[in-house]
């Protein structure tokens, strides 16, 4: 029994240290330690039940041992700003009143594809209707609406990281030169954009890396809509 | 808080207490074992042993592993019955060779299994 308390508490540590470093996509509604213990878990209670070889006092011994270590980071995490970071890691502010910040959506192994999907799933269809959206600890996604920006249109990704989204381009009906030269005009290098999309009334939304967000209108060519 | 606290120190003693029971349990158990085992060797060695002698040692084991089962896993413990109830019928047919190299087994299987399960940094790892 000792080993196995040893055991579990290794591959708890090991797997609570991998989830934290795999951001908050990974997470989804839990704390980082919570998700260990339901991964963890579920296995544990599996194996000693259906394979009869195994003493059952394997799984209670292991699933006692993960008690153990919950209660513990539980109590870690109520102890102090500190070390519920290091448990837990930290609220990250994706959007701010500058645009996204791109820094810290890679921080958390983002992409502006990630941020709308969530976005999408709050009932926010364009960025700039969005005035600041933060990824909490636990993965999920809070989001504060811009009062003065409420459209309702659909925005689509037409650029990520610099690079194109060919079928949305076709959805535009133009090509990638016709973008990058309207992306001059407004001012922008189209090598450092981190992400434009266009909505279906032609409103854009626009950012290089580093660079507040900027808006305004794409003319639309006859008869594209969506 | 202090609930939390309790349950983790409550928790944590069961772990502590079992595991002692454990290891003292499992050690002494094959200790003792061994050393019947090491006497029907000998008797064996010394043409003095007789189906009884085997007999008796598959007794004790068979006393001894229903309570085995709860800490070592049943195919190990298998392993031994095997080895245990080819030995007793080979002493019955004066095959003393045959016989002590079975025992031999049963012997380094006693040796190795509490090894597997103790405090060991191998068995961590």
């Amino acid at each position: 029994m000792a080993i196995i308390f040893l055991r579990s508490a290794i591959i708890f540590i090991v797997l609570l240290i991998i989830m934290r470093f795999m951001g908050k996509r990974q997470i989804g509604e839990m704390q980082p330690f919570e998700l260990v213990v339901t991964l963890v878990i579920s296995e544990l209670a599996c194996i000693p039940m259906s394979d009869v070889s195994i003493p059952l006092i394997y799984g209670i011994s292991a699933i006692l041992s993960i008690f153990v270590f919950h209660q513990i980071f539980t109590l870690i995490e109520q102890s102090g700003r500190f070390l519920k970071f290091i448990v837990s890691g930290k609220p990250s502010l994706i959007i701010n009143k500058r645009g996204i910040d791109f820094k810290e959506l890679k921080n958390n192994n983002l992409d502006v594809s990630d941020l709308m999907e969530s976005l999408r799933g709050l009932g926010y269809y364009s960025l700039d209707n969005v005035k600041y959206a933060i990824y909490e600890s636990n993965g999920t996604l809070t989001a504060i609406a811009d009062e003065n920006k409420s459209k309702l249109e659909m925005s689509i990704l037409i650029v990520k990281d610099a690079k194109p989204i060919i079928n949305n381009l076709n959805i535009l009906n133009c090509n990638f030169y016709e973008i990058q030269s309207f992306l001059k005009k407004q001012g922008l290098k189209p090598e450092k954009v981190g992400i434009l999309t266009i909505d279906g009334a032609g409103n854009y939304y626009a950012q290089e890396y580093g660079k507040p967000y900027k808006t305004g209108i794409f003319p639309l060519k006859a008869g594209v809509k969506w | 808080m202090v609930k939390s606290f309790i349950s983790i120190l409550v928790a944590v003693l069961i772990t502590i207490s079992l595991s002692v029971l454990e290891q003292t349990y499992v050690k002494n158990t094959f200790s003792e074992f061994k050393e019947i085992m090491v006497i029907v060797y000998e008797k064996i060695e010394n043409d003095t042993a007789t189906k009884e002698d085997v007999l008796s040692a598959q007794k004790y084991w068979i006393n001894k592993k229903e309570k085995l089962h709860i800490f070592i896993p049943h195919n190990d413990i298998k392993e031994i019955d095997l080895w245990l109830a080819e030995s007793t019928t080979l002493v019955e047919n004066d095959k003393k060779e045959d016989a002590l190299s079975k025992i031999d087994v049963v012997i380094e299987l006693i040796e190795q299994i509490p090894k597997i399960y103790s405090l060991r940094i191998e068995n961590l790892l």
